[in-house]
């Protein structure tokens, strides 16, 4: 055991005593997050101001009589650039507004029937004529989109109530039936945690696997191929020992290498939207201590097994460029196994599916998020998990023994 | 004192190796049959063409490769069965084992020292003495990546002569060194038989195993054919020199792969 501390604090000493590397592993990750999340926020503000300030080119035909009062009411014309078309505009010319608009030149063709307030103001028994407005506009196109929905609430909606005000004598409540209120009842932490629990597992399962990637394949392939590992074969400690100094070493740099990568994206995602969803989002969840500790033992025990998994390939493979080939396919696996859990909420999983290495261990983190793991779920999570991970540490100790693995032969 | 007994590896050639070799065994004996026995207080110089079997027997020697019949002791004890107790007594050099480049010569000697259950103080005396032996002490914090060639010889003879073995094995121990550098290993090798530790290396270089061996085993296919003093030898091929014995023992000896 002595001897297995020995062998880890090297491995740390490896990274702990080189800036670049420890620039590389901690800094420039959480810098890099920083920085494609403000990009990508100041991105979108931009994109939903340019939107806001873009002023619509309109075309009304038929316009009511009163439109231009109601319109300057309104303030629309501050939003549109707004022309009247007159009633006996030729069908060429609403042909080319019609392009104009596909073209994204134009953004809206309002056309009213002929007489629209009269028809609508004379409406009295069911079989009366109803008039119509026809509105043309681009659906992808974000100008046409916005210039399409401004138009609705500024003028027809005060359309709307004005004609039916006239009609019901000024009392719009006749159609309201009944008001409906929403009394929302929530565990805020619940619901919360339920957004987390659908983001984090991915994150923990997907982060903790490429951290440990690039460690892994340098130190047990990347040995192999320097010719440094043999001379730790030749030093008179158990095989065992210095697989299991090893991987701890790796468990340890590559847990602290997700822990910067996932605090990062966290802290980072605020920067994403002034205005949207993200900032609304309440990320204040209390956790319990059996909540940490779990996501703790389970967090442990997976790097673990994902540096030996890593590990065992690396062993077996001559050099870097070779295990780096096989290991990229099972990245994708992980991350697949991650995304399963992100998709599956809400449906009773057996206790026995958690003690699956990797898909149980997300499955765990999920119901830690929720407050729902139970001791027993933990307890085959962590155990498949280690089970798992002791295997691979004796595989590893029995592949360093094997001349022709190591020494080619 | 180490003692080879009828040891016999065989590999087993895949494919892509067999065409490599231009061969149709799939099979190659690296060592067949070697006998010898080095004693405390000599240099014993495994000396033959490359591929004979040199590196294969150095090995085997210590704990890298099993043999695949035959038995190899090193103070007694078994390479296989005792290989924890061999490796507490050996110190091994190769050109294919390296230090690790990330690495100060002063924090892989104490690591290597620590793993051979040596206490602090004990580490440090024993660098004292080898640091200042080879010179060590101008670049013992500069990582062993930013070492030349010979700097880096130099780290790893004192790295593998740590825990001060009563056995050192040196696999062509002076290749791709100036002279000065060479002569500086030469004559701790030299030292360490003075001081009684048995000494084993292997060379292709005939006058570097005629001034410091004791007794030379020729091999050649993997076979030992003929063991003794620079004298004996050269004396029992009626040759000149060293290389002239070698050229009539390789003639006489070397079949060509049909």
């Amino acid at each position: 055991m002595n001897n297995a501390i020995i062998v880890m604090k090297k491995e740390l000493a490896r990274v702990f005593l080189d800036k670049k590397l420890i620039f590389s592993l901690f800094i420039l990750p959480a810098v890099l997050m920083f920085g494609i999340y403000s990009i990508m926020g100041s991105m979108i503000g931009r994109f939903s101001s340019d939107i806001m300030e873009h002023i619509s080119k309109v075309y009304i035909l038929n316009a009511p009589e009163d439109f231009k009062e109601k319109a300057e009411n309104k303030g629309y014309f501050d939003i549109a650039d707004v022309t009247v078309l007159p009633s006996d505009t030729s069908a060429e010319t609403i042909t080319t507004v019609k392009d104009d608009i596909l073209n994204g030149d134009a953004e809206l063709l309002v056309e009213f029937d002929k007489d629209f307030i009269n028809t609508a103001s004379s409406y009295k028994n069911e079989g009366d004529a109803i008039p119509n407005v026809t509105i043309y506009y681009n659906t992808s196109g974000n100008y046409s989109n916005a210039a399409r929905n401004n138009f609705v609430n500024l003028i027809l909606d005060d359309y709307k109530n004005t004609i039916l005000s006239g009609r019901f004598g000024g009392n719009l409540e006749v159609l309201n039936a009944f008001n409906v209120k929403n009394e929302v009842i929530v565990n805020e932490d619940k619901a919360n945690g339920e957004f987390l629990g659908m983001l984090v597992p991915y994150l923990i399962v997907m982060l903790l696997f490429s951290s440990a990637m690039g460690l892994c394949v340098d130190a047990i392939a990347g040995e192999k191929e320097r010719g440094t590992l043999a001379s730790l074969l030749l030093s008179p400690i158990k095989r065992s020992e210095l697989v299991f100094g090893k991987l701890t070493a790796l468990s340890i740099l590559s847990t602290l290498s997700a822990i910067v990568y996932s605090v990062s994206l966290i802290l980072a995602m605020p920067l994403m939207g002034s205005s949207g969803t993200m900032s609304e989002l309440n990320m204040n969840v209390h956790f319990s201590a059996f909540q940490i500790i779990s996501l703790l033992i389970i967090m442990v025990a997976l790097v673990y097994m994902y540096v030996g998994i890593i590990s065992v390939i690396s062993v077996l493979c001559k050099n870097t460029k070779e295990a780096s080939t096989y290991i990229s396919p099972l990245y994708i696996l992980i991350i697949v196994a991650g995304m399963l859990t992100m998709f599956q909420g809400g449906v009773e999983k057996s206790d026995l599916l958690f003690a699956i290495p990797v898909y149980g261990t997300a499955l765990s983190i999920q119901n830690i998020m929720t407050n729902e793991l139970t001791a027993l779920q933990l307890a085959f999570s962590a155990g498949g998990t280690i089970l798992a991970g002791v295997v691979i540490t004796f595989a590893i100790a029995k592949a360093f023994k094997s001349e022709r693995i190591m020494f080619n032969a | 004192m180490i003692e080879v007994k009828n040891l016999t590896k065989v590999y087993k050639l895949s494919k892509r190796k067999m065409a490599e070799l231009k061969t149709k065994d799939s099979i190659k004996r690296a060592a067949d049959g070697i006998s010898f026995t080095a004693k405390p207080g000599e240099i014993y110089g495994l000396l033959g063409p490359n591929g004979a079997g040199k590196t294969t027997t150095l090995r085997c020697i210590a704990t890298l490769l099993k043999p695949t019949d035959g038995s190899v002791a090193v103070c007694g004890h078994d390479t296989v069965k005792e290989s924890t107790k061999v490796l507490e007594r050996i110190g091994f050099l190769t050109n294919e084992i390296k230090l690790d480049p990330n690495f100060t010569p002063k924090y892989l000697f104490s690591f290597f020292g620590r793993l051979h259950g040596m206490s602090e103080s004990e580490i440090d005396a024993r660098r004292n003495e080898l640091f200042k032996y080879f010179g060590i002490n101008d670049f013992e914090e500069k990582k062993i990546e930013e070492l030349s060639t010979g700097m880096k010889q130099k780290a790893a003879i004192a790295v593998c002569l740590v825990h001060d073995p009563d056995v050192v094995i040196f696999d062509e121990p002076t290749s791709g060194l100036d002279v000065i550098t060479a002569r500086s290993v030469t004559d701790m090798l030299a030292s360490l038989k003075e001081r009684g530790k048995t000494v084993i290396i292997s060379t292709h270089i005939m006058s570097e195993a005629e001034k410091l061996c004791d007794r030379i085993g020729v091999i050649i296919d993997g076979k030992k054919i003929c063991e003794g003093t620079l004298d004996e030898i050269v004396n029992s091929t009626g040759a000149a020199d060293l290389e002239d014995a070698f050229f009539t023992l390789y003639k006489e000896n070397h079949k060509e792969e049909a």
